[in-house]
């Protein structure tokens, strides 16, 4: 097992596509993504049951080295602070 | 208004599945339409409405009542969301005002297809072209929403993600405005209808001119429980809104049906203009205000047009607006 860190993020759904052009703009080579993420959060209810993607979440989530995650966190609080969403760093071990 | 005419329109399959649809939400029932369906409904009516718009415009051709209409419909388009805008200024912020405005000024498909079904009930013909109308007038609000914002908000409250203080970015604001799926989807159709003509409608009439009916009370259903979900902000959205949500439509509607008759439009197409401009989106315009107005609240723009407007246009609207041109026009 090798020492990673995991980046998960949550955001609007309609902030998706943009948001996975900055990750791969820093370098990350691969993620996950869960669209239709429904909860509820300081914008209110996304209940995901709109026609729009307007009251959905997608939920992010990558495995990179620490360099790079800092570089994903950087490229990203620009979008978190206009859009809302939250990021969040964490120490796992990778099974490789 | 005839209560002939209100029945005849309440009793229609299609609304009566959206009010079916609604009381399901209301009641808590936990009737739901597995998600990706209401897209797929969504995206039939406008490919059926699309399509069928353009091989009647094949059949009209493009004349001087033609280019009129459009131009009616892309002033109507400018005018609205300038005129709600000042008016919601007196209850609300820049940013919010201006999405409202977007909103308000931008159209419903699923209003126009609900009337566009009320006049084949009666047997009354409107012009392929008032498709073309409906797709210029979705996306000119979303810019001028945005125009209001730029020159009416002091300071953005956060710089844009390029890190410079402009409002703009023409290339999302473009592309939300001008490749929106729905304006995509209408003009993209519109034109195969067109090319097509004749031979390219009876190829497709079987899916998309037969199950018409029965696929829009099946996406009302779904936005009827949509709309019921939404009927629980109302409380949120607050008395003022509430009633520019019913007020503003009907203004909006009379003013269209001022233009018609001044240019002389014919009985259907002045109704499918009127309630081109007396609807509200809730598809488009809220996606793109979200994007382009964050600090605007979506629970404001969407829950009025979603839970207010389009439920009283469909049920009371339609056969109201309808009354007064039949009035008018004799």
């Amino acid at each position: 097992m090798e020492k990673a860190k995991k980046v998960e993020i949550v955001i609007d759904s309609i902030h998706l596509n943009h948001l996975l052009e900055k990750l791969q703009k820093v370098g990350v080579s691969g993620y996950s993504v869960f669209k239709d993420v429904i909860g509820m959060g300081e914008r209110g209810m996304m209940a995901g049951d709109e026609l729009t993607d307007v009251f959905k979440n997608s939920y992010i989530f990558t495995l990179c080295d620490e360099e790079t995650a800092n570089k994903v966190v950087e490229a990203i609080r620009p979008i978190l602070k206009k859009y809302g969403g939250i990021c969040t760093v964490s120490d796992v071990l990778w099974v490789k | 208004m005839s209560l002939d005419l209100l029945m005849q329109n309440i009793l229609n399959p299609a609304v009566m599945m959206f009010f079916l649809g609604l009381f399901a939400a209301i009641l808590k029932s936990p009737l739901d339409i597995p998600q990706p369906l209401p897209k797929l409904f969504s995206l039939y009516l406008l490919i059926a409405i699309g399509f069928h718009g353009g091989y009647e415009l094949a059949k009209s051709g493009i004349t001087g009542d033609v280019l009129k209409v459009l131009l009616l419909a892309m002033l109507m388009a400018i005018l609205v969301p300038i005129y709600a805008f000042f008016i919601l200024r007196i209850k609300f912020d820049v940013y919010n005002a201006a999405a409202i405005a977007a909103t308000y000024g931008s159209i419903s498909a699923v209003t126009f297809i609900t009337a566009s079904n009320f006049l084949n009930t009666l047997g009354v013909n409107y012009g392929g072209y008032m498709v073309a109308a409906m797709t210029l007038m979705e996306s000119p609000a979303i810019v001028i929403g945005l125009i209001l914002v730029s020159f009416f908000a002091v300071k953005s409250l956060n710089d844009d993600l390029n890190g410079n203080t402009s409002r703009f970015n023409l290339k999302e604001v473009l592309n939300e405005s001008l490749l929106n799926p729905s304006v995509y989807i209408l003009l993209g159709t519109l034109i195969i209808g067109f090319v097509t003509g004749e031979k390219g409608w009876k190829a497709v009439e079987p899916l998309f001119g037969n199950l018409f009916k029965g696929m829009l009370a099946f996406f009302l259903l779904d936005m009827g429980i949509v709309a019921g979900k939404r009927l629980v902000e109302i409380k949120k959205v607050g008395t003022f809104l509430i009633g520019f949500a019913v007020l503003l439509p009907v203004f909006n509607a009379l003013v269209a049906i001022g233009l018609a008759k001044i240019f002389g439009l014919s009985k259907g197409d002045a109704l499918m203009f009127t309630v081109l401009c007396a609807s509200a989106s809730y598809i488009a315009v809220p996606a793109a205000m979200r994007m382009s107005i964050p600090e605007a609240n979506p629970s404001l723009y969407v829950t009025p047009a979603l839970a207010i407007t389009f439920p009283f246009n469909i049920s009371f609207g339609i056969p109201l607006y309808y009354t007064v041109i039949n009035n008018i026009w004799g």
